[in-house]
């Protein structure tokens, strides 16, 4: 087989592409080990290694209330987007209605909306409503932004529930509510985690709603608290990145595990069905 | 598919209430609610108070007539975007075609590192290229500085608007090629390898046979990370908002988002910072419609 590139080619590029991707991770997680991080240097390579910016972000900073705050309202967003997101795939998967097309069109067209373009008048309703500084008030906008994908990709697993095992329930005596819980829902437990994943990321990462509502310091998200170490003072280098990585640990957690799902058919898993 | 055991015709109702509910009131009306507010002059007392005067397209010809539009927030949106959006689609098809080549081992292994890179948050990612040229301890603009393409001891990167959205660009690319690499690989393992092979027999190659096999079978997943790619990097935000002046301290490196957002926010003028959304809202349309019905146009030729 003639090549573009020999094997030695195939490494070299292999290589670069590995340095390219992984070098900002790489240093981060060094500068957060790094003692002298704060001294100035203008090395990558850690002078060595101590835990000591970890343990001042997470002992003498408010950053664990921050990284708490996170964790609430991302959980609250994975558990109301899942469900709800579970109600209605069912409801377009599983039965035909009138208006169930249009319907599942306004879902996809509402998911081209850019979240930058709503800042201002999502401001302004929560204001209204009492909502700002409020961790419920940031999760309802994250469930609303994440709803969208989660019952596109949840309909393709509702439908692939042979009904029969729904009719079998039926038999047995259950209920349309016993049915749902007992049969579908362990059965689409495995489309739930997929975008569970997905909403997670979409509210842990998240920064302009985030900065926007929580103007009260005690309120602030791990994403916007990660300003407090900018002082006018100067800048905490080793707890800007000792925080950062422990951002970003969860985070690069969920991408490997969902990693083979990624690669082995984006297309296709989100399509299927 | 629906049996009559499924229930009554309001089941699916029930189930969808949560949800059309949620979209209404946080998705459908502030859509409305940012066109209205783009006519109306609503400022703090309105916020305090209540109430809006509609002021027509006064809002717009501010704008339109700010030379600030034209000469920073405009060229710094699209330019940044068209540099981005190349940049990303070139850089995630050459990594595609690599991940293809490889054997399974290295293919896992740089398909992990390419992971790292995607599963980086914009926030922290960001931060890291600030720290990597930051003018006095960056590890880059030393890089830079051995290059001579930089004077360190003087010169402040971020300052600089050129500097600044190279920056920008970047951290962009960096953060967006592994979405299309990944779109791309999953599309060029359904390429059958018998056209290739045949094409190589006729001796094509291999520019010839990207261009003339890859390139066609691909076309929609081409067009499906040049569509996602270029709105992503037209409405950048994140990544500009916090590097050093971008926050608005410096108006030159404004982009449409980081303008809008500082209208509205630091200096109180909903209605204005309304307006700039609407207008950036509108061109993402316009670019995703030209892109759509060049597509469908070629698709019946």
């Amino acid at each position: 087989m003639r090549r573009l590139l020999g094997r030695g080619g195939l490494v070299l590029a292999s290589v670069v592409v590995v340095v390219f991707s992984i070098f900002p991770v790489f240093v981060m997680i060094g500068t957060a080990l790094d003692p002298a991080a704060n001294a100035g240097g203008r090395g990558v390579i850690p002078s060595g290694i101590s835990f000591e910016h970890f343990g001042r972000v997470l002992s003498q900073t408010r950053f664990p209330d921050y990284l708490l705050n996170s964790l609430i309202v991302a959980v609250v967003t994975v558990v109301a987007s899942g469900l709800l997101a579970l109600f209605a795939a069912v409801a377009v998967a599983r039965f035909r209605f009138s208006g169930r097309t249009k319907i599942l069109m306004m879902i996809l067209i509402v998911q081209m909306v850019p979240m930058e373009a709503l800042v201002i008048p999502l401001f302004l309703q929560a204001k209204t409503l009492g909502l700002l500084n409020s961790l419920l008030g940031l999760s309802v906008v994250y469930i609303a932004f994440s709803l969208s994908f989660a019952i596109w990709t949840l309909r393709g697993f509702v439908a692939a529930v042979p009904v029969e095992l729904e009719e079998a329930a039926y038999l047995d005596g259950a209920s349309w509510w016993q049915m749902f819980w007992k049969v579908l829902f362990p059965l689409v437990a495995p489309g739930l985690v997929a975008v569970s994943v997905f909403s997670f990321i979409l509210a842990w990462n998240e920064f302009i709603f985030a900065l926007t509502f929580m103007a009260d310091d005690d309120m602030y998200t791990a994403a916007v608290g990660l300003r407090t170490f900018f002082t006018r003072g100067g800048t905490d280098w080793g707890a800007v990145m000792a925080a950062s990585t422990i951002i970003t640990v969860p985070v690069m957690i969920f991408f490997v595990a969902v990693q083979s799902r990624l690669s082995s058919g984006l297309m296709s898993g989100a399509t299927k069905g | 598919m629906s049996s009559p055991a499924l229930g009554s015709a309001r089941r699916p109702w029930l189930l969808l209430a949560p949800t059309l509910a949620v979209i209404g009131i946080l998705l459908l009306w502030p859509m409305v609610r940012v066109v209205v507010l783009s006519f109306q002059d609503f400022g703090l007392r309105e916020l305090v108070r209540g109430g809006a005067e509609i002021v027509g397209l006064q809002n717009y010809r501010d704008i339109l007539t700010d030379e600030r539009l034209w000469r920073v927030a405009l060229p710094n949106t699209v330019v940044f975007a068209l540099v981005c959006v190349v940049l990303t689609v070139a850089v995630g098809t050459l990594v595609a075609l690599l991940l293809h080549r490889l054997s399974p081992g290295w293919r896992t292994l740089v398909m992990m590192a390419v992971m790292a890179a995607w599963a980086i948050p914009a926030v922290t990612g960001t931060y890291v290229w600030v720290y990597l040229f930051d003018a006095r301890a960056g590890f880059l603009t030393g890089v830079l500085g051995q290059l001579g393409l930089v004077d360190v001891a003087t010169q402040n990167l971020f300052t600089e608007r050129g500097w600044f959205y190279a920056i920008a660009t970047l951290n962009v690319v960096h953060h967006g090629f592994p979405f299309v690499a990944v779109t791309v690989l999953a599309g060029l393992v359904t390429i059958p390898s018998e056209l290739p092979e045949a094409a190589m027999i006729d001796g094509a190659n291999a520019w010839q046979r990207f261009r003339h096999i890859t390139v066609p079978m691909l076309k929609p997943v081409f067009a499906i990370v040049t569509i996602l790619s270029t709105i992503w990097d037209f409405k950048v935000f994140t990544q500009i908002y916090l590097m050093p002046g971008g926050d608005g301290s410096n108006r030159e490196v404004l982009n449409l988002g980081t303008w809008s957002y500082i209208t509205a926010m630091s200096q109180n003028q909903f209605g204005l910072g309304a307006a700039i959304a609407v207008l950036l809202t509108i061109l993402l349309l316009a670019i995703t419609a030209v892109y759509l019905r060049t597509l469908f146009k070629e698709e019946e030729l």
